[in-house]
């Protein structure tokens, strides 16, 4: 794989990497999975490498397409809008450009394709792009052309169904294994137990034949020697003594870590009503944190995505092709949810909000703001969420307790680009000359600034 | 140095009684039993070794069980469909208005959470009251119904709508009056349904009763004007004000808008140019506009007549007969303050409380001889505020009595309650043939009707007002309607057989009539609220003073027929006004401005005059008017009050409110009278002396500050020459040495001014505080403990010049036991100071240096931080703290049973404000300078990208206060308001000899004397 840039390939391989020290035991079923996911990945894009024909047209078309288009198309489906298999060989180049950047002007100018394509799509608006350049615009085609021509390569994973079903089965082939290794070792422990006994005896008959008539009463003897030494221990009062205070250090220590503890749900994975998985979404499908969780850039709150946001791709995107022509039924939970019926396109009038289970709470004292971190400070959401784009199932990654927050505070520098800080900055200039200036230096560990 | 004045808070404190002295010799007035435990037989009795080992294994268990407990599960549940306006955790701000204050509701995730007044309104019309502010309370009021009902019991809508159309076509066929009873409309729109209603209901009418009517002014107005309305004071354009017996910087008329104009003339600003309006106040009881005055004189109210046939036959050189005679004082008074008003011609003002027509008329004729009329009164830019016309609810009730009547409804009105006849207000009733009111709750009137259609509250409805001439403001919804409730303007509609909604009904209106013309469209509207056409030409009226003799021999009769051995005075107080808000526990809490008590009314009487009659402070006294009317009533010995007079709030006594405001007080309301056609709020009464004494829950001396030097006056003449007089710093004159090493504060440096020449008392501040950080109720015992919550009082001190104590007195602090001597005066002529007192943020706070947990400490930007989860309740702090600012949960006020009047329910939880944690029992807390408004306004600066600028926090306090005696900023910017107000001269800090460097500057007290 020599031959791909680095940046092609799927964040998702090497940021779990990082990640694998931080998981505990019972994620580790999960890291073969994803571990073999991402090996997956890794031959697939090899492949598409290999059938790239643009790359550069196409790798910036690539961002493009995600950026603007994926919400409502997919290069292989039908999600909202509809599939852009053989765009090109269909339409002319000309006639693109012009239809991406504004297709209802086409259709109010009366060109044929327009409108009848217009019809073919029960008359469902694209949005204008006016933004695009014709350059973005001749990049999207070639994006959409390589796609293309990597899907018609061969038997390449599709990046969205493929995974989710490879995913579940090889996380059941790594427990089955996991299992059997155990059953291994146990079994191996057993003969080698059996093994010594065996030989044990197979030497004392030995011995017995030659006449030594010794064990039965040597064995006595040793049992009362050790009763002796324990006796012997028990007198020894310093010896007693040590060990009560090496036994009452490694408990206490054990006790004091362990109520550092209480209260802290560090790898928390509550079951959600809906088996929603941010790998697949976010990682796989790369959307963008913010198109769900807008708050985040605005609020307090990151704010849980409203069932309309669901909708703007479910819509369209039922993930029928990987349930033999039926809804998938965690889709079906979010229709449901809306009383939405898929078949009319209609929504009815008994909507059913949907119950998350909360995995990050803070406590109510504890005064936390998003958009000052993601915002003023530009932290990335992974910085305290963690690898979100490899997590099939949302888990808590930090432990949000006030060390951690204050030793965050202690180490990051304060974007010094926000004119908010110019005067801030200049005033502690002049009192600490040449230092870094931190959140902490700033009045960020002030008890005030997050309890009130 | 003029600091020789004695300054008391309550009489307890000037005559050191036993009991004051012990409860001020801890910082808590109910110390923890500790000592009785440890000398009593707590030590003593014996414990049974098994008793002992039963308590360890249960308390063990509990423990260990209580610890069992599971994490608790916390559920998220996003919007289904988000309206595209919310963006969870970002408040959103409608326009709206209340009692013609235009206001901004601030709404959290749809729900509302703080009134606040619109800063674009500024101006023209004017901050909030307390009531104004407390009024987010009363919508998530668990009294209100749910549902409309008829007989009694639940009905639909549909069915109730039958029974009312029946109704209504009857009385049309039986050719019955069909009358609306209301409060006051001053809303076009709500005019303009009740147009439509009598097109199709001929015989309706619309009856206005206001339960504090102005309808002698009213009536005056026509009488000598030919114009029935009542008029726009204007305050800022008087350089000389006399008002008799008219509290109007609080409850008369519109208090918020005198108070804006009152001091623009008076505060820091207005003096800083050499300005200050004078102001003469003559009155019985000490109302909060008689503690703002230079000059206030005690009049009895059966000598408030004669006092203006003197005062007009001194400014005229006429003489009618029946000046006064008896009132020296008032006498010397009178003459001065008439000539001061001749001076001042043109930019003279007298108002009156009184609601008798003569009086008015008369006052017409002065205002008319100093030439008021185009200056200072404006009657061709009326108010609308009042127009309920007392002689036509009388002609209703002789009508609905003679059987004229088929149909009433009742809009905002409850007469019985509010009437001073109640009596006849039900025989008038009982012929009636269907009664319906549109009470949001089944208050006193209308559970005794025969149907309720419940209106929403006004953070639930459209509609519109209209205070005064070219000035409509917009009301709209911020909530979906909680209950099942329609809006009245909407039944009538139906009623009418229109099939409009309400809503469009408005739009059209404001489209096609209000907004006609000009280039606004109904979406500029709602967002600015308002819509000001700028306001007429001033004209000169003028009228035949020769007239004025037999209105005259009018005002003498109606004195005559008040002077008694008592005479009563009742009065609104400034929280609860006429009682409509009487289910607020956030309003019955909030202290009266002058008396300092909350949760009763009382009969506030002259320290003197008790002692006279054998009366002390909380006995039970049995006050019966000159009608039999009688009410048994607990004492109040108020100084200030004017001797052979008592003086009782109306809008207590409510019995069908709701769970805070029932038998809160006693209704005094049947006490009032009609004389000339308009109810009369004065009589005379005799007092009897009840057995039995009844607590008033009172803050006066609470959190007293021990007579130190903490209030600086001086008069307008010392000023002009030495601007900085008798401000006093300390810090001048001493060289201070610090214990402390000095903390930088390099970013921003908050710091409050307050200008004590600006607050009036008025408490809004409170209300808004109460309400912007979720400081609990504690409710009538609680405060007797001392254990109110509030963040920012308002301590009133009042002080005596006495002439041989000036002579011995050392000047400069006072001492507690000079006060001794004082208690011989006759308390009538008092002089009053308002000083807010909260966390002044100290840069060396006492406070900070005796917490063993480190749970309050000081910021970087200059606050003092109170960390509530830190903390676990030593109470040293408070201890500590010489402002005696810090409060202790001594429950969790917010969600304990005992406290079932204010939020123990799920519902009213929904005011709290989201933003500021809860506190628990046990837990110290104190005000924190809003700080979650300043973190949000630097967030916002630096989500903006750009440095912090002047105004951009502004506090809760600061914005409710419509006089602009609080300043709040950031001192480290040198231009900023707060910075160039603390450079005034007349800036001190309070107990700054101590040197704990506080953070707020006090502006001092002027009087133009």
């Amino acid at each position: 794989m020599g031959g791909i840039p680095f940046e092609s390939i799927d964040p998702s391989c090497y940021i779990h990497i990082n990640t694998i020290k931080v998981l505990n035991m019972r994620n580790i079923s999960l890291v073969f999975g994803r571990l073999a996911k991402s090996v997956c990945l890794i031959i697939g894009l090899t492949f598409a490498a290999a059938g790239q024909v643009s790359a550069q047209d196409a790798k910036a078309g690539e961002a493009l397409f995600k950026a603007n288009c994926t919400t409502c198309h997919l290069v292989q489906g039908k999600r909202v809008g509809p599939e852009l298999l053989g765009m090109s060989s269909r339409f002319e180049a000309e006639w693109l450009h012009k239809w991406i950047k504004n297709s209802q002007s086409l259709i109010a100018s009366g060109d044929e394709t327009a409108v009848r394509l217009f019809e073919e799509n029960n008359r469902l608006v694209m949005t204008a792009f006016p933004q695009l350049s014709d350059d973005d615009i001749s990049n999207i085609i070639a994006y959409v052309d390589a796609e293309e021509a990597r899907i018609a390569a061969g038997p390449a994973p599709d990046a969205a169904g493929g995974t989710a079903g490879g995913a579940a089965a090889s996380s059941d082939a790594s427990d089955f294994m996991i299992i059997g290794l155990i059953v291994v070792i146990a079994l191996a422990i057993a003969i080698i137990v059996v093994l010594g006994k065996v030989i044990r005896t197979l030497e004392r008959v030995v011995e017995n034949n030659q006449h030594l008539l010794i064990p039965a009463e040597e064995s006595t003897e040793t049992g009362k020697e050790s009763g002796q030494a324990l006796r012997k221990f028990l007198k020894n009062k310093k010896l007693v003594g040590l060990v009560v205070l090496v036994l009452v250090g490694i408990l206490g220590a054990a006790g004091w870590n362990n109520m550092w503890n209480v209260g802290v749900h560090e790898g928390y994975m509550p079951v959600q009503p809906i088996k929603f998985s941010h790998q697949l979404h976010a990682g796989v499908n790369q959307i963008d944190c913010q198109y769900c969780h807008g708050g985040a850039y605005k609020s307090k709150n990151a704010s849980i995505p409203s069932a309309n946001i669901c909708m703007n791709c479910h819509k369209g995107v039922t993930g029928s092709e990987q349930y033999g022509g039926e809804i998938s039924p965690e889709i079906a939970k979010i229709y449901r949810a809306l009383d939405y019926d898929p078949s009319t396109g209609e929504y009815g009038n008994n909507p059913r909000p949907i119950e998350w289970i909360r995995v990050h709470n803070l406590p109510d004292f504890a005064y936390f703001n998003h958009s000052q971190h993601v915002v003023v400070a530009g932290v990335e959401c992974q910085t305290c969420h963690g690898p979100v784009e490899t997590m099939e199932e949302l888990y808590q990654y930090a432990p949000l307790t006030m060390k951690w927050c204050i030793e965050c505070h202690q180490t990051t520098e304060v974007n010094a680009d926000n004119a908010y800080y110019d005067q801030l900055i200049a005033a502690h200039e002049k009192l600490k000359k040449g230092e870094k200036m931190t959140a902490a230096m700033i009045g960020g560990l002030e008890c005030g600034k997050c309890h009130y | 140095m003029d600091s020789n004045k004695k300054y008391w808070k309550g009489l307890e404190e000037l005559q050191q009684t036993p009991a004051f002295v012990a409860k001020n010799q801890g910082e808590f007035a109910e110390p923890i039993p500790v000592e009785d435990v440890l000398e009593g037989d707590g030590l003593k009795a014996r414990t049974p070794r098994r008793d002992f080992l039963k308590t360890l294994g249960f308390g063990l268990g509990a423990v260990t069980l209580a610890a069992c407990e599971r994490t608790p599960v916390h559920k998220s549940i996003p919007y289904l469909i988000k309206p595209e306006e919310i963006t969870p955790g970002i408040p959103n701000f409608y326009a709206s208005t209340f009692n013609g204050q235009s206001i901004l509701v601030r709404t959290r995730e749809g729900r509302p959470i703080l009134l606040e007044p619109n800063p674009s309104a500024l101006g023209v019309n004017q901050g909030t009251d307390a009531a104004t502010q407390a009024a987010v309370l009363d919508l998530y009021d668990t009294s209100k119904l749910k549902g409309p009902q008829a007989g009694g019991s639940e009905v639909s809508w549909d069915q109730l709508d039958g029974q009312v159309t029946t109704a209504l076509n009857n009385a049309a066929a039986a050719g019955k009056q069909i009358v609306l009873v209301a409060g006051t409309i001053n809303s076009p729109s709500t005019l303009g349904v009740l147009a439509k209603f009598t097109e199709k209901y001929p015989t309706a009418k619309l009856i206005e009763v206001d339960a504090v009517s102005y309808s002698g002014i009213i009536k005056a107005n026509a009488n000598t004007f030919g114009k029935a309305v009542l008029p726009r004071y204007r305050f800022d354009h008087a350089d000389v004000i006399v008002s008799v017996a008219s509290d109007f910087l609080g409850t008369w008329v519109a208090g918020e808008e005198h108070t804006q104009q009152y001091m623009s003339n008076r505060n820091y600003k207005s003096l800083q140019k050499g300005k200050m309006s004078r102001h003469i106040q003559f009155e019985a009881g000490l109302s909060m506009t008689g503690t703002n005055a230079d000059a206030r004189i005690a009049i009895k109210p059966s000598e408030e007549g004669p006092l203006l046939i003197a005062l007009y036959n001194e400014i005229t050189g006429s003489s009618l007969p029946g000046a006064i005679s008896s009132n020296e004082k008032a006498k010397t008074a009178l003459r001065l303050a008439a000539q001061e008003l001749k001076n001042a011609q043109g930019r003279a003002l007298l108002v009156a409380g009184s609601n008798d027509v003569a009086v008015q008329t008369l006052v017409n004729g002065i205002n008319v001889a100093l030439q008021s009329y185009g200056n200072t009164i404006d009657l061709d830019n009326p108010s609308y505020q009042y127009k309920g016309n007392d002689e036509a609810f009388a002609q209703f009730l002789t009508a609905a009595a003679q059987g004229q009547v088929g149909v009433a409804l009742f809009l905002n009105s409850n007469p019985l309650y509010s009437y001073h006849n109640p009596d006849a207000v039900r025989t008038a009733l009982e012929k009636i043939d269907f009664k319906l009111s549109f009470s949001d709750r089944a208050d006193e009137t209308a559970s005794e009707l025969n149907a309720i259609a419940p209106n929403p509250n006004f953070l639930e409805s459209w509609g519109d007002a209209q205070p005064f001439e070219g000035y409509y403001t917009i009301v709209q919804p911020t909530i979906n309607p909680i209950y099942n409730t329609r809006q009245a303007e909407q039944s009538l509609l139906l009623w009418a057989g229109e099939q409009t909604d309400y809503y469009t009904f408005v739009k059209n209106n404001w489209e096609q009539n209000l907004l006609a013309g000009s280039a606004k469209s109904w979406i500029d509207v709602l967002q600015t609220g308002f819509s000001y056409n700028g306001e007429q030409p001033l004209t000169a009226y003028s009228f035949d003073l020769s007239s004025l003799a037999g209105v005259a021999a009018q005002v003498v009769t109606g004195s005559k027929a008040l002077a008694g051995e008592v005479e009563v005075q009742l009065y609104q107080s400034t929280s609860l006004k006429d009682g409509k808000q009487g289910n607020n526990a956030y309003l019955h809490e909030l202290p009266d401005p002058v008396s300092k008590v909350t949760w009763d009314n009382y009969v506030a009487i002259n320290p003197k005059f008790a002692e006279s009659l054998g009366l002390g402070e909380h006995s039970l006294v049995e006050v019966t008017v000159a009608g039999g009317q009688s009410a048994v009533l607990p004492v109040l010995l108020q100084p200030g009050q004017a001797i052979g007079t008592v003086s009782i709030a109306v809008g207590y006594g409510r019995t069908k409110v709701g769970k805070a405001g029932n038998g809160v007080g006693k209704n005094v309301y049947p006490f009032a009278s009609v004389a000339n056609g308009t109810v009369q709020f004065n009589t005379s009464a005799s007092l009897k002396k009840v057995a039995g004494k009844y607590e008033l829950a009172q803050t006066q001396t609470h959190h007293t500050i021990e007579g130190r030097n903490i209030i600086r006056e001086t008069s307008f003449a010392k000023y002009q020459e030495d601007p900085g007089h008798n401000a006093g710093r300390f810090i001048d004159n001493h060289k201070t040495y610090d214990l402390w090493n000095k903390y930088e504060q390099p970013g921003h440096r908050w710091v409050m001014a307050i200008d004590l020449n600006a607050c009036t008392g008025c408490g809004s501040c409170i209300v808004a505080c109460n309400v912007e950080n979720n400081i609990p109720v504690v409710g009538r015992d609680e405060v007797r403990r001392r254990r109110e919550m509030h963040w920012l009082r308002i301590d009133r001190y009042y002080s005596i010049h006495q002439d041989e104590i000036e002579q011995s007195y050392e000047t400069g602090v006072n001492k507690e036991k000079q006060f001794k001597g004082l208690s011989g005066s006759d308390y009538e002529n008092v002089t009053v100071v308002h000083q807010p007192m909260m966390c002044q943020h100290c840069d060396h706070a006492p406070c900070e240096t005796v917490c063993p947990v480190l749970a309050t400490v000081h910021s970087s930007e200059g606050l003092n931080h109170m960390a509530y989860n830190r903390c676990f309740g030593t109470r040293y702090c408070a201890n500590n703290c010489p402002y005696k600012v810090r409060r202790f949960n001594w429950f969790n006020y917010w969600n304990d049973s005992r406290f079932d009047n204010y939020l123990n329910n799920e519902f009213t939880q929904l005011v709290l404000n989201p933003d500021v944690t809860s506190r628990s029992r046990g837990v110290m807390e104190k005000c924190s300078m809003c700080i979650q408004r300043i973190q949000g306004a630097k967030l916002k600066a630096k989500i903006e990208n750009r440095p912090m600028k002047d105004g951009d926090v502004q506090l809760a306090c600061a914005a409710a206060c419509s006089a602009n005696a609080i300043i709040f900023g950031d001192a480290n910017d040198p231009n900023s308001e707060v910075s160039k107000a603390l450079r005034n001269e007349r800036v001190y800090y309070v107990l700054e000899e101590i040197n704990v460097q506080p953070g707020t500057g006090y502006m001092t007290k002027v009087r133009n004397v």
